[in-house]
């Protein structure tokens, strides 16, 4: 008996095991290879059809000097801040004032969060509409800003279209961390005499703060990944050239695999320090 | 008289806060029907405005009224006709369904596993998984095409399908459903002398579907939305996704004349997943905040 138990018992051991293969053989082939691979093809010079050639560091010290690459920074720093501040804070605003069971509450958020549902070509080839010269936005406007074709104002566009399609995604997870705060405490501050900004700067935004901490991260690691609309509305030009289309066009357009790995490998360790950062930061402030 | 002298207290207590709830509520119903409902409409004006937009005939779009002067259906069937629109629209559903099944099976086996299974080397392959999700695709693409190419499956379905057949957030969502599932119900199934494919199957399956239909709907939504891997492993026309297809059309008409069918391509590349997400509005919003909740 106990030996069939032993047996039976080895036996479940090896299935349970196996069922996690298929998901760790994708991981091990498609994301731990590859992750390991990008540090190694920094180091160089390698365009894809010849062997490569070993460089060393060559890669990291041209994009110190390198002009093109200190655009594509600034274009996504300034991506990052002007769109994902916005849209954080107005999701924070409006999920304040959606919280709420209403009647009609649930159609107005839906209007809020179509532009989720929406894929990011198609709506860039919407506000590309929008966009032009003598189009919707000008004329709402009563100006005639050449909004795609000029530095001045294509990263604005950008950030205007980014927002409208961003704001929702953001404004799911505030309706989210909010319906976990229970009411009761809301009420009991309002009872106590709390205004309608004491409670919410001394109950709500501090039981917010993991969602917040969420949100924020989400929205660096976004910021940082953006393309599509860069390729659709501008194709990159007028200072809109962010990070993420250098890589590419460095990678596929100039086969320069391992120029564009090394951006990769500090794209990463960016990402991984935020990350770290914003953690740390929103975690001190709980105690 | 006593009770004239009785009565004010009691009636100050009890009225101010009904007084000041109803004020509260009065304050909320101003602020959702006359800011965010006002707000949401001007939100959605630009998909209408879009919809309108591709109706109107070519010398139209960019006048200034929103009404078409007459209604250009032609401009929804012209992508079929210039451009493999259907072919598109066909891929991007084989390969949106293809992950999305994929991610289903891969995830909860492996959730299945790390829960419900002790085995060497189970917290460390675990912690591995984790570790995955610190690692998005725009930093190991390059590498990873290189791979691909080596395969030989640039422009092929395996190239678009296979890479993205599993994910860290997916498997950590479904192993905290399948955390709670008592194992006292496995046991008993086991001692019924039922085999583990048949518990996994029979029992694990049906009551994981909520969860299950979550994280669908998550890949699927991301998937439908790809572009650059897409655009890497699937350029030439019998792989190209709506988003690679579209960006391509957008590129090869630049001048106004073919605005209005763009914008009608557009439209109908994002009704399905705008038409799950009305439908599914609940399981999205869970499937998105558990997947964000995880990262």
């Amino acid at each position: 008996m106990t030996t069939l138990n032993v047996r039976a018992s080895a036996h479940r051991k090896i299935i349970g095991a196996v069922f996690a293969v298929p998901a760790l053989a994708l991981f091990g082939l498609f994301a731990v290879y590859p992750m390991v691979r990008v540090f190694y093809i920094s180091l160089f010079d390698y365009d894809l059809t010849s062997p490569p050639h070993w460089v060393g560091f060559a890669n990291y010290g041209f994009l110190w000097h390198s002009e093109q690459f200190h655009q594509s920074l600034e274009a996504t720093g300034f991506y990052l801040l002007f769109t994902y501040v916005p849209a954080v804070l107005l999701a924070l605003l409006l999920a304040l004032g959606l919280d709420t069971k209403l009647p009609g509450s649930g159609f107005i958020r839906l209007l809020y969060f179509a532009p989720v549902a929406m894929s990011w070509v198609a709506i860039s080839v919407i506000w590309r509409l929008l966009f032009q010269p003598d189009g919707l936005l000008n004329q709402v406007l009563g100006t005639h800003t050449p909004w795609l074709t000029s530095a001045k104002s294509a990263e604005w566009a950008l950030v205007i279209a980014s927002v409208w399609k961003e704001t929702g995604l953001f404004l799911i997870l505030f309706l989210a961390g909010l319906s976990r705060i229970p009411r009761e405490l809301r009420e009991a501050a309002s009872l106590d005499g709390a205004g309608a900004f004491r409670s919410f700067r001394y109950i709500t935004l501090p039981l917010l703060k993991p969602m917040t901490a969420v949100v924020c991260v989400m929205a660096v690691i976004r910021g940082c990944q953006s393309f599509s609309p860069q390729v659709v509305l501008t194709g990159g030009s007028f200072k809109t050239q962010v990070v993420n289309l250098y890589v590419y066009k460095t990678a596929f357009e100039n086969a320069r695999m391992g120029r564009a790995s090394a951006v990769a490998v500090l794209l990463f360790f960016a990402l991984l320090m935020v990350t770290m950062l914003q953690l740390r930061l929103f975690r001190s402030g709980e105690r | 008289m006593t009770d004239v002298l009785k009565r004010p207290p009691v009636a100050v207590s009890s009225a101010t806060p009904v007084r000041r709830r109803r004020r509260r509520v009065n304050v909320r119903a101003v602020v959702l029907y006359g800011l965010l409902l006002p707000g949401g409409l001007l939100f959605a004006s630009v998909f209408v405005y879009a919809v309108l937009s591709a109706l109107k005939p070519a010398d139209e779009v960019l006048s200034t009224h929103w009404w078409p002067s007459r209604f250009v259906w032609s401009n929804f069937t012209l992508p079929f006709t210039t451009v493999p629109f259907a072919r598109y629209y066909l891929n991007s559903v084989v390969v949106g369904v293809a992950v999305t099944l994929l991610n289903v099976v891969t995830c909860t086996l492996a959730a299945y596993s790390f829960s419900k299974f002790s085995y060497r080397g189970r917290t460390l392959l675990y912690l591995i998984v984790l570790a995955t999700m610190m690692i998005p695709l725009e930093v190991i693409y390059v590498p990873l095409y290189a791979l691909v190419f080596k395969l030989h499956w640039v422009n092929s379905f395996a190239g678009l399908i296979v890479p993205a057949g599993t994910s860290a957030f997916g498997i950590l969502l479904m192993r905290q459903s399948i955390n709670g599932l008592p194992d006292e119900v496995l046991d008993a199934a086991r001692l019924d002398g039922a085999g583990e494919m048949r518990i996994l199957w029979r029992i694990v399956a049906p009551m994981m579907t909520a969860p299950m239909s979550a994280l669908a709907l998550v890949v699927f939504m991301t998937t439908w939305d790809s572009h650059l891997w897409p655009l890497l492993v699937g350029s030439d026309d019998g792989h190209k996704t709506l988003p690679v297809g579209l960006a391509a059309m957008q590129a090869d008409n630049a001048g106004a004349t073919g605005i209005p069918m763009l914008v009608a391509a557009a439209v109908m590349a994002v009704l399905p997943t705008l038409l799950l997400f009305c439908f599914l509005q609940k399981r999205f919003v869970e499937g998105i905040t558990m997947s964000a909740g995880i990262q």
